[in-house]
């Protein structure tokens, strides 16, 4: 190497271990600390290697650049040289992007407004059950962090490498899918550290819970929402400013007198600060929470907030007011107006502003609903004036063309103009409350204001998350996870484009009685308490909110998903004892081949679930999608029996020939929830199991496969069953005769499975031993 | 041929290569005929019963026997298809048929090779068009065909956008009927 170079890259090594603070040694820094683009893309192609990425064009043009359009079907290239399968790729890129960056610029913006109320110097404490704060930014970075000053280093590292890989999505450059893949998997990386940082600061900033997993029940549905009284509705996913709104009540008094309700994620996060806090719901219930009228005042932070909320809160005569610079709609910018300036204006001549300083907005907020409250009729459709609106319906069908969520809705409506209501019912649970139906009826029937007495007023509770896992729950769980007996942990996360709300409730159900552990996030979160069982209990009321075999844990908005993926990793450095500072790749290998850990997607809409899917995917989490989500356009899947399933025993130091597909997919689409059951069962499944563990899953497997499937036994069952007592107990007799009948043969479990070795890396074999 | 717009707006073709039209059994028949290693992949949505109370499954069970076709069920298709007495000659999900599918040196169901025509019948529009997308990048070995009721542009051979369910079902009955008169 020639002087200068070696020269540069000690300078960068020098800033680098100055950033990480290197000489504190909490533990050695490992190979990675704070990767850059090519550092763990050897990792990423072992892992596409068995996991080849599975393209699905949502397009077949591509439109990037005045050289196009370009029409890449089936071989032909742009003109550029791209080709049908890279250009999917950049696009996942892109997405992944997107999403790491609404998520670290929400990271970014809470930490501004924190330090500027705490001071950089504020020490992050998380109490007493949680000492490994933060698993990612100490995995990825290598650093330790102590303070929100800290936390900044962590994203400003994150926008240094989003700035990279945004670069390469130019035209005219990376001509590799799979080298797209490698950037989309460290686009994915890079976001859980930026949600960690976020969660972080919102924990010690705003005081959440922390360090206890029996957080309050909140209140859920509109319903809950006394109609009589002045009500602002938050959204988004930003809390800095529905923080200062209940502040502002608490402070003067009016907690009694206003109500404060939340949809999406900052209806999450507002509940962590107030239990007093309502819910309305999850995304897909927005435009109609907001066509409903209840709101007086909507005030938007960030990310899935709608981007017509000013026009549709002008029709029903609410108020808006914007509160962050990431969407201000056009509107005046009041941020340094006069508070009561503003308020006159809003409710003198019905206009929305944009005011990005959150403590003034609060004000205008709480003074413009309580003055407005009062003007505003909030009625609830009846049933007879809706059958009389449903008449003017001609069943002309144009409203099902244009759903996204393929939903009969014309025909519902029909029928409720006949008087049934049923119908619709079924529908609103499909209904992913986007509003092209409406838009596109030549009768202009309000579907929206039809679909309130498919509503009802049902309420619900849903457990306030609970940030991280903690420790001594880690050290409890450790070992039954990794050796299987503890079948496995299922995350259900994020949006709300389901094809059913119900299967979130029902694939919670199943799992928590059978003893998985479930994690809950974001719209899952919510959407998983809005269905009661025949007591009239909903999954949290019903199962202990502990991180243990048949709990029920929500660890609240969409940032605090990187506690999800944080605890597989505290799995790795608590209970293995494995170090995790700048040690990606020993983490992410355990967690693959050692954790049964399944992401489930269910409803999974946005560029951000993109972006945490891939991330978990890097990490070694396989991930379960719904079927919209083959529109991502990319999967990763392998091929069964035809895929490499070699690893190395770590102990012999010898390539083993397992055969066996686990897990089998990293990122994965279902059709439906019958289906998605025995996957997910099936992709908790690890080469590590102990044979009591792989019974315990095996088990499952073939019963949740009877129960969704229609009886026989799960025909890949074999791939699985490594000598007789991995088969469960109750289906003994049956899989053994099966077995038997295609001429198994038992073959010997593999002691400490790893990738490390098989591929070239910079980490040693002996690294993974612990 | 004038362009067809696909039921689902979701599924509206952006790109330039798409299905020919379909109306005539006859002809649809010829193409499966010609078909030498034809396969057919079953969705849930087979499970619905039609207003006349025949299950729609029954239809793909009697096409797939009038033109010796195998079956391969994906979702939970499977359980209905042997509680009617048919074994599937494989069972893999949706996208899963469609990655062996894409690998032209796959052995096929029936392992003498990979398909040459494949239908699909009753998988949820948006995945399905997504699959067919797949397979018309990244299948150009294979044909594809789709049974819905539905106009879908990524397959190569489509049925059109039937108003009304008698209509589909009665091409469906033809269908059925050119196949049993054998090629
Ligand atoms: S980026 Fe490439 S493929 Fe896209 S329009 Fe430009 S030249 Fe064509
Ligand atoms: S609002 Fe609901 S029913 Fe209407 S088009 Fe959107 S998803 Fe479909
Ligand atoms: S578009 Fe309007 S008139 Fe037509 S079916 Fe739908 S609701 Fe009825």
């Amino acid at each position: 190497m020639a002087v200068a170079e070696t020269k540069k890259l000690s300078k960068k090594l020098e800033e680098l271990s100055k950033l990480i603070r290197a000489e504190i040694p909490w533990e050695p820094v490992g190979p990675t600390p704070m990767p850059d683009i090519p550092d763990i893309r050897s990792w990423d192609m072992r892992l596409l290697k068995t996991y080849q990425p599975f393209y699905a064009p949502f397009c077949d043009l591509c439109c990037l650049c005045t050289y196009g359009k370009c029409d890449l079907t089936a071989g032909k290239r742009g003109a550029c040289g791209i080709d049908i399968a890279t250009q999917q790729a950049r696009v996942v890129l892109l997405a992944c992007l997107m999403g790491c960056s609404a998520h670290a610029a929400h990271g970014a913006h809470i930490l501004e407004h924190l330090i500027e109320k705490h001071g950089r110097d504020k020490k992050i404490d998380l109490g007493e059950s949680i000492t490994i704060e933060a698993p990612h930014i100490r995995t990825v970075l290598g650093l330790k962090p102590e303070t929100l000053g800290d936390l900044q280093i962590a994203l400003e590292y994150v926008f240094k490498e989003v700035g990279h890989l945004l670069d390469s999505c130019h035209t005219g450059q990376e001509g590799s899918a799979l080298d797209y893949e490698s950037k989309a998997l460290h686009a994915g990386m890079l976001d859980h550290v930026g949600m960690e940082a976020g969660d972080i600061a919102q924990i010690v900033g705003f005081n959440y819970p922390t360090s206890v997993a029996d957080t309050p029940l909140v209140d859920m549905g509109w319903g809950a929402i006394d109609k009589s009284k002045p009500t602002i509705l938050v959204s988004g996913h930003n809390p800095a400013t529905s923080t200062e709104v209940i502040d502002y009540l608490r402070e003067h008094s009016l907690e009694d007198q206003v109500e404060i309700a939340g949809v999406c994620c900052t209806a999450l996060e507002t509940t962590r600060y107030s239990d007093r806090a309502k819910i309305v719901g999850p995304l897909s219930r927005q435009l109609f929470f907001l066509r409903a009228g209840i709101a007086d005042v909507i005030m938007t932070d960030e990310q899935c907030i709608r981007t017509d909320t000013p026009q549709e809160a002008s029709k029903v005569g609410a108020a808006v007011v914007a509160c962050l610079d990431k969407a201000m709609y056009g509107l005046e910018d009041a941020t340094d107006m006069e508070a009561d300036e503003i308020v006159r204006r809003m409710v003198g001549n019905g206009e929305h502003f944009a005011i990005l300083d959150s403590a003034k907005a609060a004000e205008v907020a709480v003074k413009v609903a309580m003055e407005i409250a009062p003007k505003r009729r909030k009625e609830w459709l009846a049933e007879e004036e809706a059958i009389e609106l449903a008449k003017k319906c001609n069943d002309c069908a144009m409203c099902e063309q244009v759903c996204p969520n393929l939903c009969s809705i014309g025909a519902g409506i029909t029928q409720l103009a006949k008087g049934e209501f049923e119908p619709l019912r079924v529908l609103f649970n499909e209904c992913i409350g986007c509003g092209k139906c409406e838009e596109e009826c030549p009768r202009h029937v309000p579907i929206f204001r039809l679909m309130q007495v498919a509503a009802g007023n049902e309420t619900w509770k849903a457990r306030a998350g609970r940030g991280p896992i903690m420790d001594t729950e880690i050290r409890t769980v450790g070992a039954p996870i990794t050796l299987g007996t503890i079948p496995g942990v299922i995350a259900i996360v994020g949006c709300s484009n389901f094809p059913d709300v119900d299967d979130v409730a029902d694939m919670v159900e199943e799992f928590a009685k059978r003893k998985y552990i479930v994690v809950l996030s974001g719209c899952s979160a919510m959407v998983a308490g809005m269905k009661k069982d025949a007591d009239g209990k909903t999954v949290y009321e019903k199962y202990p909110p502990d991180f243990e075999g048949g709990g029920v844990v929500n660890v609240g908005s969409c940032v605090a998903n990187s506690h999800i993926t944080g605890a597989a990793i505290k799995i790795a450095n608590i209970f293995a004892a494995l170090p995790l500072r700048g040690n990606y790749e020993v983490m992410a290998d355990y967690v693959l081949n050692r954790v049964g850990a399944v992401g489930v997607a269910w409803g999974a809409y946005s560029q951000k679930a993109a972006s945490i899917a891939t991330g978990c995917n890097r990490l070694g989490i396989p991930v379960v999608l719904g079927p919209h989500s083959a529109k991502y356009r990319r999967l990763y899947l392998s091929r069964k029996e035809e895929d490499d399933w070699q690893v190395m025993d770590a102990r012999k130091k010898e390539l083993v020939e397992t055969g066996e597909p686990s897990p089998e997919h990293l990122a994965y689409v279902c059709e439906t929830k019958e289906k998605a059951m025995p996957m997910i069962a099936k992709l908790c499944i690890r080469k590590n199991d102990t044979p009591q563990g792989r019974a315990i899953k095996l088990n499952h497997y073939i019963s949740l496969y009877k129960k969704y499937m229609g009886g026989g036994l799960p025909e890949d069952l074999h791939l699985f069953v490594r000598r007789d007592a991995d088969i469960p107990l109750v289906y003994k007799k049956e899989v053994r005769a099966h077995l038997q009948e295609i001429g198994w043969q038992p073959r010997e479990p593999v002691g400490l499975p790893t990738y490390i070795g098989t591929y070239p890396s910079k980490v040693s074999i002996d690294a993974v031993i612990h | 041929m004038s362009a067809v717009l696909p039921r689902h707006r979701v599924n509206v073709l952006t790109g330039i290569k798409s299905a020919r039209l379909v109306e005539d059994a006859a002809e649809c028949a010829n193409y499966i005929q010609k078909a030498k290693r034809p396969l057919l992949v079953i969705g849930p949505l087979l499970l619905q019963s039609q207003a006349d109370g025949k299950l729609l499954l029954e239809y793909a069970l009697d096409l797939a026997k009038a033109g010796g076709i195998p079956i391969c069920a994906t979702a939970q298709t499977r359980g209905k298809m042997v509680e009617l007495g048919v074994q599937p000659d494989c069972v893999y999900d949706a996208v899963e048929i469609v990655n062996a599918l894409k690998d032209p040196d796959w052995k096929g169901v029936r392992k003498e090779g990979n398909h040459d025509l494949v239908m699909f019948f009753g998988i949820r529009s948006d995945l399905g068009s997504q699959g067919l997308s797949t397979l018309k990048h990244f299948a150009p070995h294979l044909k594809t065909m789709t049974l819905c009721k539905h106009y879908f542009p990524h397959a190569s051979y489509s049925l059109t956008n039937f108003k009304k369910d008698a209509k589909w079902q009665e091409f469906l009955e033809s269908l059925i009927a050119e196949l049993q008169k054998g090629g």
